[in-house]
């Protein structure tokens, strides 16, 4: 099918002075990519005309990763080796992924450290940075062969509550994937672009974005193109799976009353209960049936069951309008992104909270995927970005550990990023030349009830006594919301030497080694690749002249038959060798000798045809 | 471009007083991050870009400065060169100390579950009357150059923002957050 039919109508291929950059939605359930096209951002759908990737990857033994619908339909034959929702794994721990994995779903690797676990596959381990860098092969696959060019950008979208080590891995996928990017952003900013694309709009926007793993909320000020957002909160373990969970669970009850089941019969109720909840968001009861058992579920039975869900979205919009000084009158508008927002019972508790009806109009799986689009253009420069601006906050706290296992905050959260604190630190002791700091994430006063973020060491502190050095760390959070630290010693003016590990995930040597194996992988796929093309080459040449021979063999002599046969013979060997070098050697070497030939040919075919006899005439006669 | 050292006031070209145009400052802090946010260098040199993340940086601690009454009366002092870090006792005043404590008591006193709303909200309401009789003394005493009576009422204002803030904290307790 040709590409082009698929596209919309106003749908123009990009002019060669157009940058090609895309903005992606790497979701929990689905995944999306759009670009800038014709001035309008668009949606790139696959070779069959699907918009949503399914984030599915499969693993199978010695075969290139399945990613996407093809995977999805594994996932219920082979459960094992087939990654869901890995987005949910990003800057998590072995023991923090077990205890959240009520089904066993995933199989952790035992060799693999604690705090940067991974998968165990049919291909191998592969840890959620892998999974994540496989599914963004999959988009930016769909977008060159779309857009016919390489990509030179990307905006990632993600959720506005993902801490550091989530944003940290988040990006390190793309740079596994090797794709630069430009700007994370935050999931309801990009929703809130998306809105604000038609409207001139000036007030108060809330975002509730209930995707398929994670809840965001988030209030924006949307004044004269600036978008600034004054407080974000959520929930990185609730999304519309849970709302899967808790009617499979309730279906489990009833089919098989509570009885333990394998990871097979899980996965099938779970694909049940989700087609279900689908088709209860347009049905007021649905009939249901599942191996021998048949019954009704009503909208209303399904909403009673989930109300501790719903609730919780619920809290965590009273947070965010606190946070940041606003009551529910001072809201001008409410925006629904997330499949999981299209549930009547979440449209209606929104309703009843804020006083008045979200607006829905454009498709909640697909305004975080154009918000980043739009993004994306701005920033690579296609379109221009007169005032428009995006401007986040941190969405934790960030804080040092201080004596006695408390935290003491550096960054509130809530602040508009880019920001930059610096705090003063003094040595204890006397001739004291290194100093440990540990960074942690979250609201909490206890080291060991915040997150972990990583462990600095400072080193190369003149020695002085004690309390006399005076070492300025700056904590530096970038428009990304990634941190990094630096240390200057104040009295000296030395910059101090950090070393970092990060506290989940993997550190930059491990990151630095998966990025040269896959060079190494690129490597090898580009000699493939030149060897197939070299071995095709050399056999259309000696086909050529095969077919030559036998129409024109007599305008050679014997000898001239002889070198271009042992040519012929040598390249067939380079052939068997399996080098793209030396069959382009010998290729080289046959068209060298043949040359001669060629050319008496032509000479002899332009001849005839000036005699007035056609080469076809030629050709038959000599038959 | 701007500097990385420069006067948050002259920064948004604004006069140097603890009284502001709340809205002008916001639309003068938009005009400079459209120059000098990090999106506007997305594809320039790391250095551009570090730049870029310095700046905007600067410029967003100057706006959390200056739209906070309490961060930009510090801030006015430490531009006078005074030092708020450290407190003598004596500059703060008897009469300070005896209303914080009743205040204190007062919040202490109060039930810890939902019934306290009514009182935590009423405390509130005088905590912030008092507040910003502090907050106009405060500006006074600064035109006038009189310093230290205006390090006094800093101190007065700073007791007074922790205990909203702590008003505010109890709030959310029994409200569940």
């Amino acid at each position: 099918m040709s590409l082009l039919q698929i596209s919309e109508p106003g749908f123009e291929s990009p002019v060669s002075t157009h940058r090609l950059a895309v903005g992606i939605d790497l979701g929990t359930t689905n995944s999306l990519v759009a670009t800038g096209c014709g001035g309008r951002v668009e949606i790139l759908p696959d070779l069959d005309g699907e918009y949503l990737l399914p984030s599915v990857v499969q693993y199978r033994k010695g075969s290139p990763p399945v990613v996407g619908e093809k995977a999805k339909a594994a996932a219920v034959a082979d459960p094992e080796n087939t990654v869901i929702s890995v987005k949910r794994l990003l800057g998590k721990s072995a023991t923090e992924i077990k205890n959240s994995d009520t089904v066993g779903r995933y199989r952790l690797d035992p060799s693999r450290d604690e705090k940067a676990p991974a998968l165990l596959t049919a291909n191998g381990s592969r840890d959620p940075v892998q999974v994540s860098a496989d599914i963004l092969k999959a988009l930016i696959a769909r977008a060159e062969d779309f857009l016919k060019g390489k990509l030179e950008g990307a905006v990632i979208t993600v959720p506005a509550y993902f801490n550091d080590a989530q944003r940290q891995q988040t990006r390190d996928a793309a740079r596994l994937a090797g794709l630069k990017v430009l700007r994370l952003l935050n999931e309801p900013t990009a929703a809130a672009v998306a809105y604000g694309l038609d409207s001139k709009d000036q007030g108060n926007v809330v975002v509730f974005d209930l995707g398929g793993g994670t809840f965001d909320v988030s209030l924006l000020s949307l004044t004269k193109g600036v978008f600034q957002v004054l407080a974000t909160g959520g929930d990185t373990a609730l999304g519309g799976d849970d709302f899967d969970n808790v009617l499979a669970e309730w279906l489990s009850l009833q089919v098989f009353g509570g009885k333990k089941l394998d990871l097979g019969e899980q996965s099938k109720l779970l694909h049940y209960a989700n087609q279900i909840k689908h088709q209860l968001s347009d049905l007021e009861s649905v009939e249901l049936s599942y191996a021998d058992w048949s019954g009704r579920l009503s909208h209303d039975q399904f909403s009673t069951l989930c109300e501790d869900l719903i609730n919780r979205t619920i809290k965590t919009c009273r947070r965010v309008l606190r946070d940041a000084s606003k009551s529910v009158g001072d809201i001008d508008n409410i925006v629904m992104v997330g499949g999981a927002t299209r549930m009547p019972a979440i449209r209606a508790a929104v309703t009843q909270y804020f006083g008045k009806p979200p607006l829905t109009h454009i498709d909640p799986d697909r305004a975080v995927a154009i918000g980043a689009g739009v993004q994306a253009e701005i920033l690579i420069g296609n379109k221009a970005a007169n005032n428009f601006l995006l401007l986040d906050v941190n969405p934790l706290s960030l804080g040092i550990e201080s004596m006695g296992e408390l935290v003491e905050k550096i960054i509130p959260r809530n602040t508009t990023i880019p920001v930059a604190r610096a705090q003063e630190f003094t040595t204890f002791k006397h001739g004291q030349t290194a100093m440990k700091l540990h960074v942690v994430q979250g609201e909490r006063e206890l080291v060991s009830d915040c997150r972990s973020l990583a462990h600095f060491e400072l080193r190369g502190i003149p020695p002085m006594v004690a309390g006399a050095a005076k070492v300025r760390v700056t904590f530096q959070v970038d428009a990304d919301g990634l941190l990094s630290v630096i240390a200057e010693e104040c009295s000296t003016g030395q910059t101090a030497e950090i070393q970092v590990k990060p506290s989940y995930g993997l550190d930059a040597d491990s990151i630095e080694q998966m990025l040269k194996l896959s060079h190494e992988h690129a490597q090898e796929d580009m000699e493939l690749r030149a060897l197939k093309e070299a071995q095709l080459e050399a056999s259309q040449l000696m086909e050529a002249i095969d077919a030559a021979i036998e129409v024109d063999g007599g305008l050679l002599t014997k000898e001239e038959a002889r070198v271009i046969s042992s040519a012929i013979t040598e390249l067939k060997q380079a052939l068997d060798k399996e080098s793209s070098g030396r069959i382009h050697e010998q290729t080289e070497k046959l068209n060298k000798v043949s040359s001669e030939f060629a050319a008496r040919r032509m000479d002899l075919h332009i001849g005839k045809g000036l005699r007035g006899e056609s080469i076809d005439a030629v050709d038959q006669s000599n038959k | 471009m701007q500097k990385i050292s420069q006067n948050f006031f002259d920064l948004f070209g604004i006069p140097e007083s603890f009284t502001v145009d709340l809205e002008l400052i916001g639309e003068k802090y938009r005009d400079l991050q459209a120059k000098f946010h990090p999106d506007r260098f997305a594809h320039a040199d790391e250095q551009e870009k570090l730049a870029a993340v310095q700046q905007s940086s600067y410029l967003n601690e100057a706006f959390d400065t200056l739209v906070s009454p309490i961060k930009r009366a510090a801030y006015i002092l430490t531009l006078h060169n005074l030092d708020i870090e450290h407190v003598d006792q004596s500059e703060l005043g008897m009469d300070l100390l005896m209303e914080q404590m009743q205040l204190r008591e007062a919040l202490d006193g109060l039930s810890k579950d939902e019934s306290a709303m009514m009182e935590l909200s009423k405390l509130k309401t005088e905590v912030t009357g008092k507040l910003q009789q502090k907050q106009q003394s405060f500006s006074l005493d600064i035109d006038k150059g009189k310093l230290s009576m205006a390090k006094k009422r800093f101190y007065e204002m700073q007791f007074l923002t922790k205990l909203l803030k702590e008003i505010e904290i109890n709030e959310e307790q029994r409200l569940g957050y």
